[in-house]
């Protein structure tokens, strides 16, 4: 094993199951192993679970951790319970905003305020250092044998079967009947077991987050929530000519603030990630709600974007793929998901093992249940049903005309000069013209009617 | 913010071998650079004396931005040596 590895020295053929990748899709699937009587090692790349994770986001409430650990979320150690969700059209001269608000309990029992009666309604934000770490004890304490500061190389192959995986160098070796592969969005080990031909520009994000320091009492103020409730705020039209959208998501006493890019987009316009960030956060529709708030951490990432068209093959001899590694990971516009997916994939994919390994029969015939499973749950029947949406978020007006002219016919409309007022439609018309022929717009509004009706 | 205060705040174990490496020969006569203003972190630049890209590793943020926006197969990539490279710490 690698010099600076940790915990039990795992001897070859030890395990039933290796799983690379601490984070919600591994640990998920270690646990759905280890509950099954499975021994596994799950194996982490940086210094703890989640010391590598940078998401400032939120998870949308899921119930695959609860079939595991029942209690799961009342115990996870999460930032802010989110039931205010609002969607920001950026324009040079006016924000208009959409305001979605679940009521909410005043005391929701063993959680704490700010829970909605509906809890699927609510989400929760989070740190994943703190999450990732906590959740891979629960694990441990399961009988999973975590492995932390691994570094997993490449697949061991004895022809067409997976058989374990290589750490360090060429003769460190670790052997198992089954290798499940939660390496994340660029999942260089599904690439390598030919499983996709690697990832495109096209079909990611990147994502650039600030963290500020702002307070409880002030962050809970200016978003106008109550105990632990938490909002979110999403932002279109203020990554210039980029394809993306802006975000905010509060924590117990942070904002995280950033921008989520089409990479093929800052690829063919020339900006760079961080300058875009620099005058999002300075713009008129954020930095009132950063005053007074210290900078204190920097981040990037790359996200899954292309819904159903980046899912890899799910399986081959000796070997599953969970996660954003199997580009479980999408935006329709509205709702950001990702982490609610690696879970539930993460379970799917340790009870198929399970089951596989307890037949002793780790073919591709017997994994392959892993994608009929994956069908018939929300994760790819979601990806399917928000496919064109996913889509259509890659069309450039969107992002840029549709903000502008919005703001700017909400600026007609609420506009008062002592002057005579138009009607609505004439005033739409105005604002349309020279930005979007009649033809554009009959077609978007097609395009979009396709996309979510 | 002021965009360099950023890359001040970002915590690092940095290793002594570099887990990414630019192949120089094979980026000469790239078109955009993507590399130069992609990468989240600053780790390309372009030198206009030496009419070169060059690269530092220790401000990575392991990504894959690079990898992904490099038409030329000039990287070979990949992450740091275990425990080592980025860490998001927690305030």
């Amino acid at each position: 094993m690698t010099a600076n590895s940790r915990g039990n020295e795992p001897t070859p053929t030890a395990f039933d199951a290796i799983v690379v990748g601490a984070g919600p899709a591994g640990t998920t699937a270690a646990l759905a192993l280890a509950q099954a009587g499975k021994r596994v090692l799950l194996l982490e790349r940086g210094e703890y679970p989640g010391s590598k994770n940078m998401f400032g986001g939120m998870v949308a409430w899921c119930p695959a951790p609860e079939e595991l650990l029942p209690g799961f979320w009342a115990r996870a150690p999460w930032e802010r319970a989110v039931t205010k969700r609002v969607l920001s059209l950026v324009g040079p001269g006016s924000t208009t905003s959409l305001v979605f608000q679940a009521a909410a309990e005043a005391e929701a029992p063993s959680v704490g305020a700010g829970w909605s009666s509906d809890r699927s309604l609510t989400g929760l934000t989070l740190f994943r250092p703190h999450f990732d770490r906590w959740y891979a004890e629960q694990a441990v304490a399961h009988g999973v044998t975590l492995l932390n500061g691994c570094r997993v190389e490449g697949l061991v192959k004895k022809g067409d079967r997976v058989v374990g995986v290589r750490v360090a160098g060429p003769d460190d070796v670790v052997e198992a009947p089954l290798v499940i592969v939660c390496d994340g969005v660029l999942s260089l080990l599904a690439a390598e077991a030919g499983l996709h031909p690697g990832v495109k520009a096209e079909q990611v994000a990147l994502g650039v987050r600030a963290l500020y320091l702002l307070g409880e009492e002030e962050v809970a103020s200016r978003f106008g929530l109550v105990g632990r409730e938490g909002a979110t705020q999403e932002f279109l039209g203020c990554t210039e000519n980029v394809r993306g959208g802006g975000f905010i998501y509060t924590q117990t006493e942070t904002l995280a603030v950033g921008l989520v890019l089409h990479l093929d987009a800052v690829k063919a316009r020339g900006l760079a990630p961080y300058e875009l960030l620099e005058r999002f956060v300075a713009s008129p529709a954020v930095a009132p709600l950063l005053r007074g708030a210290r900078l204190v951490e920097y981040s990037a990432h790359l996200l899954p974007e292309a819904g159903r068209r980046m899912v890899p093959r799910l399986e081959t001899e000796g070997l599953l793929v969970a996660g954003d590694a199997a580009g479980f990971c999408y935006t329709n516009g509205l709702t950001q998901e990702g982490m609610n997916l690696a879970m539930t994939s993460g379970l799917l994919a340790g009870r198929v093992a399970a089951q596989a390994l307890a037949a002793g029969e780790v073919t591709v015939r017997s994994l392959s249940r892993y994608r009929k499973a994956l069908e018939e749950s929300f994760v790819l029947r979601d990806l399917r049903t928000y496919q064109k949406a996913i889509d259509f978020l890659h069309h450039d007006r969107l992002f840029t005309v549709y903000p502008r002219v919005i703001s700017r016919l909400l600026e007609d409309i609420y506009r008062s000069d002592g002057r005579p007022k138009a009607r609505i439609g004439r005033l739409a018309r105005r604002v349309f013209k020279g930005e979007l022929s009649a033809w554009q717009l009959a077609a978007d509004v097609f395009k979009i009617g396709r996309a979510f009706l | 913010m002021i965009v360099d205060d950023l890359f001040d705040l970002v915590s690092y174990r940095v290793h002594p071998e570099p887990h990414i490496r630019l192949e120089r020969e094979r980026c000469q006569g790239c078109s955009h650079r993507a590399c130069t203003f992609a990468c989240p972190a600053r780790c390309y630049t372009y030198s206009e004396e030496r009419e070169q890209v060059d690269f530092a590793y220790e401000a990575c943020l392991e990504c894959g931005t690079c990898l992904l926006v490099c038409d030329r197969g000039a990287l070979s990539w990949g992450y740091p040596a275990g425990g080592y490279g980025v860490r998001f710490r927690l305030t």
